[in-house]
């Protein structure tokens, strides 16, 4: 990787975070439209965080929920007395 | 409902929870419990110490709920506790120190930038069975993370918390925040892409 690929391979995050200054943020759009690497190794790392999140999307099964619900019924009941 | 009526109602629960109501008690319960337990199922990786977290999340806040001055919201304040009963969880079960995940560790030396095959995620539901593979590939991914990146991954990115919130739960600075999510990013890329490469979803 070239140093200046390496500079912006650092803060590829933050870039898509918008957690940037205005002009960090255009240098690195310069070089991403003079430097396809870099364009291919962003739109991976944001597929990546849009997969993760799909993929993170659970919920709690009823009967968990149910049996959680009157654990913690019976144990504040008790505390509280 | 959105963020800032569920802020305004949280309010009245707790002040109706501070007037000895066990009904709001159980309203914050209802509110929390999926994305509590959801946390703790993707940083534990077992619906049983899932479960424990959820219960001694909600159990720890309500012995501290009354001393509570809502100097942040009640949503960030359950992470915080939940945040900690993970990784108790995880110190009881003795498990090694956290590796470091290094940034030069994704830097390829030789010139060339490495090459990433990202699989999409697909909405359409005849592809179940391809949707379930890939999530279990994730799943372990995210939970192969040390759990210092995998706290900040899953604040972060699964559950939106921002940079200062997540540093504000887990008593760390934003640099540290920003250094560990792009780290764990690039790690889960590079999981997801070997996975893939491989053959293993197809």
């Amino acid at each position: 990787m070239k140093e200046e690929c390496k500079k912006y391979f650092e803060k590829i995050s933050e870039y898509l975070d918008d957690e940037l200054d205005d002009e960090i943020c255009h240098e690195i759009e310069a070089h991403l439209k003079k430097c396809r690497e870099c364009r291919e190794c962003l739109d991976s790392l944001k597929k990546t965080i849009q997969l993760c999140k799909e993929a993170g999307k659970e919920t709690i099964p009823s009967d968990i929920r149910e049996r959680l619900r009157s654990n913690l019924r019976e144990l504040l009941k008790r505390k509280l007395k | 409902m959105n963020r800032t009526t569920n802020e305004n109602s949280d309010h009245h629960l707790i002040a109706e929870f501070k007037a000895g109501s066990m009904e709001a008690m159980e309203k914050i319960v209802e509110r929390y419990e999926n994305q509590v337990f959801t946390f703790g199922l993707k940083m534990c990786g077992h619906v049983q110490d899932a479960e424990d977290i959820a219960q001694e999340t909600f159990l720890n806040a309500f012995r501290y709920l009354a001393r509570f001055r809502e100097e942040t919201k009640l949503r960030n304040w359950l992470f915080k506790i939940a945040a900690r009963a993970c990784i108790r969880k995880r110190r009881k079960k003795k498990c090694e120190p956290d590796k470091e995940i290094s940034l030069e560790s994704f830097v390829h030396k030789n010139g060339n930038h490495a090459k990433y095959e990202i699989p999409d995620w697909s909405d359409d539901p005849s592809d179940n069975v391809l949707r379930a593979e890939l999530k279990q590939v994730i799943d372990a991914a995210v939970l192969s993370l040390p759990t210092k990146y995998r706290l900040v991954f899953n604040l972060r990115d699964i559950e939106g918390f921002n940079t200062e919130e997540t540093a504000e739960i887990l008593g760390i600075s934003v640099q540290s925040v920003k250094t560990r999510l792009h780290r764990a990013r690039l790690f889960l890329r590079e999981k997801i892409s070997n996975h893939y490469v491989e053959g293993k979803v197809q």
